[in-house]
């Protein structure tokens, strides 16, 4: 048997044990992993809680969006309707868009993901639990702030994608655009946490055994989500950085009329806004590929092909972001290979769809709830993806584009593609996590009025666009022949409305949250979820020989609910998970967890004020928020990366585990990857908005600074790297006294910031100011995102100084020294780039 | 690492090629020039799909994991290889 890590897989031979398991050793996990009571829910960190909270916090401004959109039906279903003024019906389509695709629809696929994955994967937890609890607190109570500004008229108003110049201080003075800008920030760090949780969960805390290919298929479909979001969100970051730098400081990054270009905007935005949709619409797929071999009662016809097609839907939905912009003068030829993309897309969707369909077929369905949410979403994700096609096609999109047709188009997609599966969703794996199933009879009603009501409302929009009603106008005059349509599209609102509230009703009678005594498995999943499970997941973590393990060994509940499988209990007395190869899922150590923690709570929120009150211009607050954020996200870290006294454990049946591994095989490195990747698409796009804004504005630059302090900048920049290198060299010496970790460490911060100084001290020189041009603005924005690596570089070096004085950086090998060390090699090679970018193209 | 450049050759290619139309069409614009790029382009990411079809089908899998990856490998690669002469085709047909 070929193995990965040199594990031999004969050791698993050896489960299920026959032993009789120790006195006492449930009663142990039971208290390491005992639920949190009262005030400690704030400190709860496990993914039971933290999925929960999640799901119901996306859950609440999914309701919060869709109350917005009744009252714009309202004031639509009549022409000349005085219900909502211009301003702020305009505050309103755009709190309706932002909040549904930031606040719901992603927080929501990947809140579904915290709470189902570990259980899935059969690990304990996610692999940063505290990680988790923070993205879901800065996520919530930013998001209810960002929310608020609506009471106060001070809500954005610019669309969900938010155009410049629309959104620049010339016409959007106030600071509701900032709201956008600012506001969302927080929102994008949740998701790139999320993230980075969900990737390294994936390929790292999955059972024993569960190889590539018997992972279940939602778990592909989380790593795929996982990959783009870390690929898609960098540019939307950017994107809001650079139009917050122009409102703030007179950058004119999109202002042609000083060599920027407002395109630039929507080049950014969609590189996000399109792969977007596909990071909503995957977990979805995923989800319901799970639910229809379930309620098929039969493995999923075509499981690789699906897995194909998640991977293909990864790459090419970051190839098609034009289609948004085919009315803005594009060249023809770009314009054709987007349209190209654009309709080859909808190729894997195709296989999806022609898979759950032979599912159903070649299956015994099952006609309850959940299957009728997953019909019903299936049936009106098929139209959306038609009228997609449409729309690809680039004469009728010039005929189309702003126009009600593309509304009915994307809820079509969304609704059918997203909304209707996770109904689906909650009612199949509501008995994992509540005493009592939803009711199938009210979920029958609730499926009928919301499917009714999604087609009353949306089907007439596809003929109010053709009949000419365009997209974000608050109201329209009579005899336009759009009265009809607009009345049918408001009542169908309210029978959609009625559906939604339907099902909050079966909720609050049924669900009752619970970790051991739920419902159990009554619709018979066949994958580990499904498993007997406590706060601690499943009490042992079984071997896995097939993709649906349950049906496969009926006997495996039982047995791993008697701890027969691996860490029956607790090896070093505290939380524990194991950590596998990505590949093969071979054991390879046991990873120490942390436990319940107020400081990822505080960070999130102080993280989220510092956001928030930057936006409403307080500084010093903000300012004081931002540093106790910092602060606390250092006291959380400080009980982590510790060794236990155990050096390897017995993690049952004699397969012994080390406790505490250094180097590129750790989680830890893994997600430091992951982190440089997200930092490195930012800096990516920034180089791709300079060499964007050279191509269409040469005419505004002027020469480069000179060439010839590279000859100081580069040296230092490599001495930065040099130094950071040897810090871990010098670690693995016994006898090392006064040239510490520390303090080589400190030196290459030191050296990383000469380097970006002299680059700094070289452009201003030059005479270039960032004011003056798209060149000085994409220049000093390129400096300002190094200065700010070299920023957090200087932070490492006094935290491991710190960590150092206290012993706590410990030979030969330590995570925490090597993580900051990659961070100080990837600052050096990103400034040195920018040194010799910069200076290549001018006057 | 071997595992995953095999797993995901064709599509990486895929998306090399598209990138590269991209910034064909972007600075060069409907020309013929730009034409005869997407053709250079489309023939040289087609053999390099070829390429990778060959050492695909010389791997010999001893698993059923490796089977896996062998037949998702062949798969994606096909795929890509149309979708490659698809992404091409406009620089043909405007």
């Amino acid at each position: 048997m070929r193995t990965e890590t040199g594990f031999d897989h004969s050791l698993y031979d050896r489960f299920p044990t026959s032993d009789p398991r120790p006195e006492g050793e449930l009663e142990e996990l039971e208290r390491i992993w005992c639920a949190p009571k009262g005030w400690q829910l704030l400190t709860a960190v496990n993914n039971n809680y933290i999925g929960i909270f999640y799901v119901g916090a996306a859950f609440l401004f999914f309701l919060l969006a869709g109350i917005l959109a009744l009252v714009m039906r309202v004031q639509l279903a009549l022409p000349l309707q005085g219900i909502l003024p211009q301003e702020t019906y305009n505050q309103f389509f755009t709190m309706h868009g932002t909040v549904m695709m930031f606040l719901f629809a992603v927080p929501m696929v990947e809140a579904i993901g915290v709470l189902l994955l570990p259980q899935m994967l059969a690990a304990r937890d996610l692999p940063f639990p505290r990680l988790s609890a923070y993205a879901f607190w800065a996520y919530f109570v930013g998001g209810l702030c960002f929310f608020a500004s609506l009471f106060f008229g001070l809500a954005p108003d610019g669309g969900w994608f938010m155009y410049p110049p629309y959104t620049s201080l010339t016409y959007s003075p106030g600071i509701n655009a900032d709201f956008w800008l600012l506001g969302i920030g927080f929102i994008e760090i949740s998701a790139i946490a999320g993230a980075i949780e969900i990737i390294v969960g994936v390929l790292r805390t999955r059972a024993p055994g569960m190889t590539l290919d018997k992972m279940p298929v939602y778990a592909w479909a989380m790593l795929v989500l996982g990959v783009m979001i870390i690929i898609a969100f960098p540019s939307v970051i950017l994107g809001t950085l650079l139009l917050e730098l122009e409102r703030a400081f007179n950058w004119p990054f999109f202002d042609p009329t000083r060599g920027g270009d407002a395109l630039l905007w929507q080049h950014l935005f969609w590189f996000f806004g399109h792969p977007e949709v596909y990071i909503i619409f995957l977990p979805a797929s995923g989800l319901v590929s799970m639910m229809v071999a379930a309620m098929a009662r039969t493995p999923l016809v075509g499981h690789n092909l699906i897995v194909l097609a998640f991977l293909a839907t990864g790459f090419i939905s970051f190839g098609v972001w034009a289609h948004h912009m085919f009315t803005t003068g594009l060249p023809n030829l770009s314009i054709g290979f987007f349209s190209a993309a654009s309709m080859a897309v909808s190729v894997p969707a195709g296989i999806q769809i022609f898979s759950w369909i032979a599912t159903f077929a070649v299956g015994r369905p099952r006609f309850n709830a959940p299957t009728l949410f997953l019909l019903g979403g299936i049936v009106t994700f098929v139209v959306g993806g038609l009228t997609g096609v449409m729309v690809a096609m680039v004469p009728f999109d010039w005929q189309a584009h702003d126009s009600y047709f593309i509304v009915a188009h994307l809820h079509y997609v969304l609704l059918g593609g997203m909304v209707f599966p996770m109904f689906a969703a909650f009612y199949y794996w509501t008995p994992m996590t509540s005493r009592h199933p939803l009711s199938e009879r009210l979920g029958k009603w609730a499926f009928w009025l919301m499917f009714a009501g999604m087609q009353v409302t949306f089907w007439p929009m596809h003929l109010t666009g053709l009949m000419g009603m365009p997209r974000r106008v608050y109201t329209y005059l009579p005899g336009r022949e759009w009265e009809v349509t607009n009345m049918i599209s408001s009542v169908g609102a309210f029978m959609l409305a009625a559906g939604v509230l339907l099902f909050l009703i079966d909720v609050a009678r049924s669900f009752r949250f619970t970790t051991d005594h739920d419902a159990g498995n009554i619709y018979d999943g066949g994958t580990l979820e499904w498993l007997p499970t406590g706060l601690y997941s499943a009490r042992s973590i079984p071997v896995v020989k097939s993709r649906e393990p349950l049906w496969e060994d009926p006997g495996l509940a039982e047995d791993v609910k008697a701890g027969r499988y691996l860490l029956p209990g607790s090896a070093t007395g505290l939380r524990e998970t194991i950590v596998t190869s990505p590949l093969l899922a071979e054991p390879q150590y046991l990873q120490i967890m942390p436990g319940p923690s107020v400081w990822p709570f505080l960070a999130a929120i102080f993280t989220a004020g510092f956001f928030i009150l930057l936006t409403i211009q307080a500084y010093t607050p903000s300012f004081t928020c931002g540093v106790l954020a910092v602060v606390c996200v250092l006291r959380w870290l400080w009980d982590t990366d510790r060794r236990v006294k155990e050096v390897t454990v017995d993690a049952g049946a004699g397969v012994r585990l080390p406790t505490y591994v250094t180097g590129p095989s750790t989680h830890g490195w893994w997600a430091m990857i992951i982190l440089l990747i997200v930092v490195g698409m930012i800096f990516v796009m920034a180089l791709f908005s300079f060499f964007y804004l050279f191509g269409v504005q040469s005419q505004f630059w002027q020469a480069p600074a000179p060439a010839g302090h590279l000859a100081i900048i580069l040296p230092a920049y490599l001495a930065a790297a040099g130094l950071a290198l040897l810090s871990r060299r010098m670690l693995a010496r016994e006898k090392t006294e006064h040239w510490t970790p520390g303090v080589l460490y400190l030196c290459a911060a030191a050296a990383l910031a000469a380097g970006v100084g002299a680059d700094m001290w070289s452009w201003i020189g030059s005479g270039l100011v960032p004011e003056a041009s798209g060149q000085g603005a994409t220049v000093y924005a390129l400096l300002s995102l190094e200065v700010l690596l070299v920023g957090v570089g200087v932070l490492m070096a006094c935290y491991l100084c710190a960590r150092n004085s206290r012993g706590m950086i410990v030979r030969p090998r330590n995570n925490s020294l090597d993580l900051c060390v990659l961070w100080v090699v990837y600052a050096a090679a990103q400034g040195s780039m920018t040194g010799v970018l910069t200076r290549l193209v001018g006057a | 690492m071997r595992t995953w450049a095999l797993l995901l050759a064709g599509l990486v290619i895929w998306t090399v090629h598209f990138f590269a139309l991209y910034i064909v069409g972007s600075i060069w614009l409907t020309t013929p020039l730009a034409r005869a790029l997407t053709l250079a382009l489309t023939l040289l990411c087609t053999g390099a799909i070829a390429m990778f079809l060959v050492r695909a089908r010389r791997y010999l899998p001893e698993t059923a994991m490796d089977r896996w990856v062998r037949s998702i490998s062949l798969v994606g690669l096909g795929v890509s290889a149309v979708a490659i002469l698809w992404q091409g085709l406009p620089a043909l047909l405007i």
